[in-house]
Protein backbone atom coordinates (compact mmCIF):
# COMPACT_ATOMS: atom_id res chain seq x y z
CA UNK A 1 0.00 0.00 0.00
CA UNK A 2 2.80 2.33 1.05
CA UNK A 3 4.59 1.70 -2.23
CA UNK A 4 1.61 3.00 -4.20
CA UNK A 5 0.62 5.85 -1.86
CA UNK A 6 4.02 7.52 -1.48
CA UNK A 7 4.66 8.27 -5.20
CA UNK A 8 1.10 9.62 -5.50
CA UNK A 9 1.60 11.86 -2.45
CA UNK A 10 4.91 13.14 -3.84
CA UNK A 11 3.38 13.75 -7.25
CA UNK A 12 0.54 15.73 -5.63
CA UNK A 13 3.04 17.74 -3.56
CA UNK A 14 5.06 18.51 -6.69
CA UNK A 15 1.99 19.66 -8.63
CA UNK A 16 0.82 21.71 -5.61
CA UNK A 17 4.19 23.42 -5.33
CA UNK A 18 4.28 24.18 -9.05
CA UNK A 19 0.78 25.69 -8.97
CA UNK A 20 1.62 27.71 -5.84
CA UNK A 21 4.79 29.12 -7.41
CA UNK A 22 2.87 30.02 -10.55
CA UNK A 23 0.29 31.91 -8.49
CA UNK A 24 3.05 33.80 -6.65
CA UNK A 25 4.42 34.81 -10.05
CA UNK A 26 1.01 36.04 -11.23
CA UNK A 27 0.79 38.45 -8.31
CA UNK A 28 3.70 40.51 -9.64
CA UNK A 29 1.47 43.30 -10.93
CA UNK A 30 4.21 45.62 -12.20
CA UNK A 31 3.10 48.11 -14.83
CA UNK A 32 4.71 48.21 -18.28
CA UNK A 33 6.87 51.28 -17.53
CA UNK A 34 8.05 49.64 -14.28
CA UNK A 35 9.06 46.49 -16.16
CA UNK A 36 11.33 48.36 -18.59
CA UNK A 37 15.09 47.95 -18.08
CA UNK A 38 16.64 50.72 -15.96
CA UNK A 39 18.80 52.87 -18.22
CA UNK A 40 18.60 56.13 -16.28
CA UNK A 41 15.63 57.42 -18.27
CA UNK A 42 16.81 56.08 -21.65
CA UNK A 43 15.21 53.33 -23.69
CA UNK A 44 16.49 50.22 -25.42
CA UNK A 45 16.01 49.57 -29.13
CA UNK A 46 16.25 45.78 -28.91
CA UNK A 47 15.50 43.06 -26.37
CA UNK A 48 18.16 42.51 -23.74
CA UNK A 49 17.94 38.78 -24.55
CA UNK A 50 21.20 38.25 -26.41
CA UNK A 51 24.19 36.00 -26.91
CA UNK A 52 27.39 37.36 -25.45
CA UNK A 53 30.90 36.06 -24.88
CA UNK A 54 31.35 34.17 -21.61
CA UNK A 55 34.91 35.39 -21.22
CA UNK A 56 35.82 32.91 -18.49
CA UNK A 57 34.98 29.82 -20.49
CA UNK A 58 38.54 28.89 -21.70
CA UNK A 59 39.69 29.20 -18.07
CA UNK A 60 36.89 26.84 -16.98
CA UNK A 61 37.92 24.38 -19.67
CA UNK A 62 41.51 24.42 -18.44
CA UNK A 63 40.39 23.97 -14.84
CA UNK A 64 38.27 20.94 -15.72
CA UNK A 65 41.10 19.43 -17.81
CA UNK A 66 43.56 19.58 -14.90
CA UNK A 67 40.98 18.70 -12.25
CA UNK A 68 39.84 15.56 -14.10
CA UNK A 69 43.47 14.56 -14.50
CA UNK A 70 44.09 14.72 -10.76
CA UNK A 71 40.75 13.11 -9.89
CA UNK A 72 41.68 9.91 -11.74
CA UNK A 73 45.38 9.97 -10.94
CA UNK A 74 44.91 9.33 -7.22
CA UNK A 75 43.03 6.00 -7.54
CA UNK A 76 45.25 5.12 -10.50
CA UNK A 77 48.37 5.57 -8.34
CA UNK A 78 46.94 3.03 -5.86
CA UNK A 79 46.46 0.27 -8.43
CA UNK A 80 49.44 1.15 -10.64
CA UNK A 81 51.96 -1.10 -8.87
CA UNK A 82 49.88 -4.27 -9.14
CA UNK A 83 48.49 -3.59 -12.66
CA UNK A 84 51.73 -2.36 -14.19
CA UNK A 85 52.19 -1.48 -17.84
CA UNK A 86 48.49 -1.73 -18.78
CA UNK A 87 47.63 1.01 -16.25
CA UNK A 88 50.44 3.17 -17.61
CA UNK A 89 49.10 2.83 -21.17
CA UNK A 90 45.54 3.57 -20.06
CA UNK A 91 46.63 6.69 -18.18
CA UNK A 92 48.64 7.75 -21.23
CA UNK A 93 45.53 7.54 -23.41
CA UNK A 94 43.48 9.44 -20.84
CA UNK A 95 46.06 12.22 -20.54
CA UNK A 96 46.32 12.33 -24.33
CA UNK A 97 42.60 13.07 -24.63
CA UNK A 98 42.73 15.71 -21.89
CA UNK A 99 45.76 17.38 -23.43
CA UNK A 100 43.72 18.08 -26.58
CA UNK A 101 41.55 20.30 -24.38
CA UNK A 102 44.65 21.98 -22.93
CA UNK A 103 46.05 22.57 -26.43
CA UNK A 104 42.71 24.08 -27.48
CA UNK A 105 42.82 26.37 -24.40
CA UNK A 106 46.38 27.34 -25.34
CA UNK A 107 45.18 28.34 -28.82
CA UNK A 108 42.37 30.40 -27.25
CA UNK A 109 44.97 32.35 -25.27
CA UNK A 110 44.17 31.01 -21.81
CA UNK A 111 47.83 31.05 -20.74
CA UNK A 112 48.19 34.71 -21.68
CA UNK A 113 48.21 36.95 -18.61
CA UNK A 114 45.63 39.74 -18.94
CA UNK B 1 0.23 54.34 15.69
CA UNK B 2 1.15 50.68 15.61
CA UNK B 3 4.53 49.39 16.69
CA UNK B 4 5.31 48.47 13.08
CA UNK B 5 4.69 51.97 11.73
CA UNK B 6 6.66 53.45 14.66
CA UNK B 7 9.62 51.25 13.72
CA UNK B 8 9.17 52.12 10.04
CA UNK B 9 9.29 55.85 10.84
CA UNK B 10 12.76 55.45 12.30
CA UNK B 11 14.11 53.59 9.27
CA UNK B 12 16.31 55.22 6.67
CA UNK B 13 14.43 56.50 3.62
CA UNK B 14 15.92 55.13 0.38
CA UNK B 15 16.26 58.04 -2.06
CA UNK B 16 17.14 57.93 -5.76
CA UNK B 17 18.77 61.20 -6.85
CA UNK B 18 18.08 62.55 -10.35
CA UNK B 19 20.79 65.17 -10.68
CA UNK B 20 20.24 68.28 -12.77
CA UNK B 21 22.16 71.53 -13.31
CA UNK B 22 24.33 72.42 -10.28
CA UNK B 23 22.96 69.37 -8.44
CA UNK B 24 26.04 67.14 -8.16
CA UNK B 25 27.63 68.87 -5.16
CA UNK B 26 24.20 69.14 -3.49
CA UNK B 27 23.63 65.39 -3.70
CA UNK B 28 27.18 64.56 -2.59
CA UNK B 29 26.58 66.65 0.55
CA UNK B 30 23.59 64.41 1.37
CA UNK B 31 25.56 61.15 1.46
CA UNK B 32 26.62 61.46 5.07
CA UNK B 33 23.20 62.65 6.32
CA UNK B 34 21.51 60.28 8.76
CA UNK B 35 17.89 59.32 8.06
CA UNK B 36 18.26 58.86 4.32
CA UNK B 37 20.17 56.45 2.11
CA UNK B 38 21.05 57.27 -1.50
CA UNK B 39 20.40 54.23 -3.70
CA UNK B 40 21.62 53.42 -7.19
CA UNK B 41 18.39 52.30 -8.81
CA UNK B 42 14.80 53.59 -8.65
CA UNK B 43 13.67 50.03 -7.87
CA UNK B 44 15.21 50.34 -4.39
CA UNK B 45 13.95 53.87 -3.73
CA UNK B 46 10.95 55.31 -1.91
CA UNK B 47 11.55 58.93 -2.90
CA UNK B 48 12.74 60.46 -6.18
CA UNK B 49 14.92 63.48 -5.38
CA UNK B 50 15.31 65.87 -8.30
CA UNK B 51 18.34 67.99 -7.38
CA UNK B 52 19.04 70.99 -9.60
CA UNK B 53 17.21 72.57 -12.53
CA UNK B 54 16.05 70.41 -15.46
CA UNK B 55 14.52 71.63 -18.69
CA UNK B 56 11.33 70.20 -20.13
CA UNK B 57 13.17 68.06 -22.72
CA UNK B 58 14.09 65.72 -19.85
CA UNK B 59 10.49 65.39 -18.68
CA UNK B 60 9.97 62.08 -20.51
CA UNK B 61 13.12 60.51 -18.99
CA UNK B 62 12.13 61.72 -15.54
CA UNK B 63 8.63 60.29 -15.90
CA UNK B 64 10.10 56.92 -16.91
CA UNK B 65 12.30 57.01 -13.83
CA UNK B 66 9.35 58.02 -11.64
CA UNK B 67 7.34 55.07 -12.97
CA UNK B 68 10.18 52.69 -12.09
CA UNK B 69 9.95 53.51 -8.38
CA UNK B 70 7.77 50.85 -6.76
CA UNK B 71 4.48 52.13 -5.30
CA UNK B 72 4.04 54.05 -3.03
CA UNK B 73 6.41 56.67 -4.42
CA UNK B 74 7.09 60.35 -3.73
CA UNK B 75 9.02 63.17 -5.41
CA UNK B 76 11.03 66.11 -4.02
CA UNK B 77 12.15 69.06 -6.17
CA UNK B 78 15.33 70.37 -4.56
CA UNK B 79 16.43 73.72 -6.00
CA UNK B 80 14.50 72.74 -9.11
CA UNK B 81 11.33 73.97 -10.82
CA UNK B 82 8.80 71.12 -10.81
CA UNK B 83 8.24 69.52 -14.21
CA UNK B 84 5.11 67.73 -12.98
CA UNK B 85 2.61 68.66 -10.31
CA UNK B 86 3.49 66.09 -7.64
CA UNK B 87 5.83 66.51 -4.70
CA UNK B 88 7.04 69.41 -2.53
CA UNK B 89 9.54 72.01 -3.71
CA UNK B 90 12.62 72.84 -1.60
CA UNK B 91 14.32 76.14 -2.49
CA UNK B 92 16.82 76.09 0.41
CA UNK B 93 19.76 73.85 1.38
CA UNK B 94 18.07 71.16 3.46
CA UNK B 95 15.66 68.74 1.76
CA UNK B 96 15.36 66.30 4.69
CA UNK B 97 11.97 67.51 5.96
CA UNK B 98 10.56 67.44 2.42
CA UNK B 99 11.96 63.93 1.86
CA UNK B 100 10.20 62.78 5.04
CA UNK B 101 7.00 64.41 3.77
CA UNK B 102 7.39 62.76 0.34
CA UNK B 103 7.94 59.38 2.02
CA UNK B 104 4.29 59.55 3.14
CA UNK B 105 3.04 60.32 -0.38
CA UNK B 106 1.58 57.93 -2.94
CA UNK B 107 1.91 59.45 -6.40
CA UNK B 108 0.33 57.82 -9.48
CA UNK B 109 2.40 56.53 -12.42
CA UNK B 110 2.77 59.32 -14.96
CA UNK B 111 3.43 57.11 -17.99
CA UNK B 112 0.59 55.17 -19.63
CA UNK B 113 0.52 51.49 -18.68
CA UNK B 114 1.22 50.32 -22.23
CA UNK B 115 4.03 48.15 -23.61
CA UNK B 116 6.85 50.15 -25.25
CA UNK B 117 5.77 48.77 -28.63
CA UNK B 118 2.33 47.43 -29.57
CA UNK B 119 2.53 43.65 -29.80
CA UNK B 120 -0.69 42.01 -28.62
CA UNK B 121 -2.43 40.09 -31.38
CA UNK B 122 0.31 40.80 -33.96
CA UNK B 123 2.05 37.86 -35.65
CA UNK B 124 1.04 34.24 -36.24
CA UNK B 125 0.84 33.44 -32.49
CA UNK B 126 0.05 36.94 -31.27
CA UNK B 127 3.57 37.34 -29.92
CA UNK B 128 4.27 40.65 -31.66
CA UNK B 129 6.00 39.57 -34.84
CA UNK B 130 7.30 36.61 -36.77
CA UNK B 131 9.68 34.06 -35.29
CA UNK B 132 12.12 34.46 -32.42
CA UNK B 133 15.69 34.94 -33.69
CA UNK B 134 15.53 37.95 -35.97
CA UNK B 135 11.85 38.35 -35.15
CA UNK B 136 10.04 40.88 -33.01
CA UNK B 137 8.62 39.23 -29.86
CA UNK B 138 6.63 41.76 -27.77
CA UNK B 139 6.91 44.14 -30.72
CA UNK B 140 10.60 44.82 -30.12
CA UNK B 141 13.32 43.38 -32.36
CA UNK B 142 15.77 40.82 -31.03
CA UNK B 143 19.44 41.75 -30.84
CA UNK B 144 21.22 40.24 -33.85
CA UNK B 145 24.82 39.28 -34.48
CA UNK B 146 27.36 41.84 -35.65
CA UNK B 147 31.12 41.74 -36.21
CA UNK B 148 33.15 41.76 -33.00
CA UNK B 149 35.89 44.36 -32.71
CA UNK B 150 37.92 42.46 -30.14
CA UNK B 151 38.48 38.82 -31.00
CA UNK B 152 36.41 38.18 -34.11
CA UNK B 153 33.68 36.12 -32.46
CA UNK B 154 30.38 37.40 -33.90
CA UNK B 155 27.99 38.21 -31.05
CA UNK B 156 24.66 40.02 -30.58
CA UNK B 157 24.84 43.81 -30.58
CA UNK B 158 22.63 45.60 -28.03
CA UNK B 159 21.81 49.24 -28.77
CA UNK B 160 20.29 51.49 -26.11
CA UNK B 161 20.23 55.06 -24.83
CA UNK B 162 21.96 55.33 -21.44
CA UNK B 163 21.28 58.36 -19.25
CA UNK B 164 20.63 61.17 -18.41
CA UNK B 165 20.05 59.95 -14.83
CA UNK B 166 22.18 56.79 -14.76
CA UNK B 167 24.14 57.03 -11.48
CA UNK B 168 27.44 55.76 -12.92
CA UNK B 169 27.50 58.30 -15.76
CA UNK B 170 28.07 62.05 -15.33
CA UNK B 171 24.61 63.60 -14.70
CA UNK B 172 22.88 64.68 -17.89
CA UNK B 173 25.11 62.74 -20.26
CA UNK B 174 23.04 60.66 -22.70
CA UNK B 175 24.99 58.09 -24.67
CA UNK B 176 23.64 55.92 -27.44
CA UNK B 177 25.82 52.86 -27.07
CA UNK B 178 26.03 49.62 -28.99
CA UNK B 179 27.38 46.89 -26.74
CA UNK B 180 28.49 43.33 -27.37
CA UNK B 181 28.43 41.81 -23.92
CA UNK B 182 30.30 44.42 -21.88
CA UNK B 183 32.40 45.76 -24.77
CA UNK B 184 31.35 49.09 -26.30
CA UNK B 185 31.31 48.75 -30.09
CA UNK B 186 30.09 52.21 -30.97
CA UNK B 187 29.21 55.34 -29.00
CA UNK B 188 27.21 58.42 -29.93
CA UNK B 189 26.75 61.38 -27.62
CA UNK B 190 23.06 62.34 -27.65
CA UNK B 191 23.16 65.05 -24.97
CA UNK B 192 26.08 66.65 -23.03
CA UNK B 193 26.34 66.55 -19.21
CA UNK B 194 24.67 69.29 -17.15
CA UNK B 195 26.56 72.34 -15.95
CA UNK B 196 27.85 71.68 -12.41
CA UNK B 197 29.82 74.88 -11.77
CA UNK B 198 33.02 75.12 -9.68
CA UNK B 199 31.66 73.01 -6.72
CA UNK B 200 31.30 70.04 -9.12
CA UNK B 201 35.03 70.17 -9.96
CA UNK B 202 36.21 70.04 -6.32
CA UNK B 203 39.03 67.43 -6.04
CA UNK B 204 37.60 65.67 -2.96
CA UNK B 205 34.20 65.31 -4.64
CA UNK B 206 35.68 64.00 -7.90
CA UNK B 207 37.99 61.57 -6.08
CA UNK B 208 35.16 60.26 -3.88
CA UNK B 209 32.94 59.79 -6.93
CA UNK B 210 35.61 57.83 -8.79
CA UNK B 211 36.49 55.69 -5.74
CA UNK B 212 32.81 54.95 -5.20
CA UNK B 213 32.55 53.66 -8.78
CA UNK B 214 35.38 51.27 -7.86
CA UNK B 215 33.47 50.08 -4.80
CA UNK B 216 35.40 52.14 -2.23
CA UNK B 217 32.94 54.39 -0.42
CA UNK B 218 34.84 56.84 1.75
CA UNK B 219 32.57 59.89 1.49
CA UNK B 220 33.42 63.39 0.28
CA UNK B 221 34.76 64.72 3.55
CA UNK B 222 37.88 62.64 2.96
CA UNK B 223 40.89 64.10 4.61
CA UNK B 224 43.16 64.00 1.56
CA UNK B 225 45.99 62.39 3.56
CA UNK B 226 44.19 59.69 5.51
CA UNK B 227 42.72 57.25 2.97
CA UNK B 228 46.12 56.83 1.34
CA UNK B 229 46.44 53.13 2.04
CA UNK B 230 43.10 52.29 0.47
CA UNK B 231 43.34 54.64 -2.45
CA UNK B 232 46.81 53.36 -3.35
CA UNK B 233 45.18 50.01 -4.03
CA UNK B 234 42.58 51.85 -6.10
CA UNK B 235 45.32 53.46 -8.20
CA UNK B 236 46.82 50.06 -8.99
CA UNK B 237 43.39 48.68 -9.92
CA UNK B 238 42.97 51.29 -12.66
CA UNK B 239 44.23 50.24 -16.10
CA UNK B 240 47.70 51.57 -16.85
CA UNK B 241 48.27 53.85 -19.81
CA UNK B 242 44.78 55.40 -19.81
CA UNK B 243 45.75 58.42 -17.68
CA UNK B 244 43.12 57.48 -15.08
CA UNK B 245 45.76 56.71 -12.43
CA UNK B 246 47.43 60.06 -12.97
CA UNK B 247 44.16 61.99 -12.71
CA UNK B 248 42.89 60.16 -9.61
CA UNK B 249 46.29 60.63 -7.92
CA UNK B 250 46.07 64.34 -8.68
CA UNK B 251 42.63 64.59 -7.08
CA UNK B 252 43.81 62.64 -4.05
CA UNK B 253 46.64 65.15 -3.61
CA UNK B 254 44.00 67.91 -3.62
CA UNK B 255 44.87 69.31 -7.07
CA UNK B 256 42.47 70.12 -9.91
CA UNK B 257 42.52 67.98 -13.06
CA UNK B 258 42.78 70.29 -16.07
CA UNK B 259 43.10 67.69 -18.85
CA UNK B 260 40.55 67.64 -21.67
CA UNK B 261 39.07 64.25 -22.65
CA UNK B 262 39.06 63.02 -26.24
CA UNK B 263 35.64 63.11 -27.96
CA UNK B 264 33.42 60.43 -26.43
CA UNK B 265 32.49 58.83 -29.77
CA UNK B 266 36.20 58.16 -30.46
CA UNK B 267 37.38 57.26 -26.96
CA UNK B 268 34.71 54.81 -25.81
CA UNK B 269 34.58 52.15 -28.58
CA UNK B 270 36.73 49.19 -27.61
CA UNK B 271 36.48 49.83 -23.87
CA UNK B 272 34.59 47.60 -21.47
CA UNK B 273 31.60 49.17 -19.70
CA UNK B 274 33.27 49.58 -16.27
CA UNK B 275 36.43 50.93 -17.88
CA UNK B 276 34.40 53.45 -19.88
CA UNK B 277 32.47 54.55 -16.78
CA UNK B 278 35.72 55.13 -14.86
CA UNK B 279 37.26 56.92 -17.83
CA UNK B 280 34.33 59.35 -17.96
CA UNK B 281 34.51 59.89 -14.18
CA UNK B 282 38.25 60.60 -14.35
CA UNK B 283 37.73 64.03 -15.94
CA UNK B 284 36.48 67.16 -14.21
CA UNK B 285 32.74 67.61 -15.00
CA UNK B 286 33.31 71.09 -16.46
CA UNK B 287 36.00 69.79 -18.87
CA UNK B 288 33.89 66.81 -19.97
CA UNK B 289 30.91 69.11 -20.52
CA UNK B 290 32.97 71.51 -22.63
CA UNK B 291 34.24 68.71 -24.90
CA UNK B 292 30.79 67.06 -25.17
CA UNK B 293 29.08 70.37 -25.99
CA UNK B 294 31.63 70.96 -28.76
CA UNK B 295 31.04 67.38 -29.99
CA UNK B 296 27.27 67.94 -30.02
CA UNK B 297 27.64 71.04 -32.20
CA UNK B 298 29.90 69.44 -34.81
Amino acid sequence: MNQIAMPIIFALLAVGLAVALQRVGLRADASWPARAPFLGGGTAQTHAWQRFHVRYYPMTLLFIAFEMEMMFMYPWAVVYVETGFVALAEMGMFLGILSVGILYGWREGVFRWQ
Amino acid sequence: MSLLSALARGAEIPVFPAIGTQGLALVESLRSRPGIRLVDTPRHARVLLVAGELDSQHLRSLERLHAQLPAPRGTVWWQASPLFSHGPRVPDDDPLAAIRQAAQADEPVLRPDLPPHPWQGIGPHGQGGKGMMGGTPYGRPMAMTADDIRDGLALDAYTACFGPFLPMLPPGLVLELTLQGDVIVSAQMASPPFEQGPPGDAPNLCAARMLRLMGIDIGIDIDIGSPRARSRGALLALPAGSGMRRRLAKWLRGDHVTEDPAPVSEALPGLEWTEAVLWLASFAPARLRAVCTKEAVT
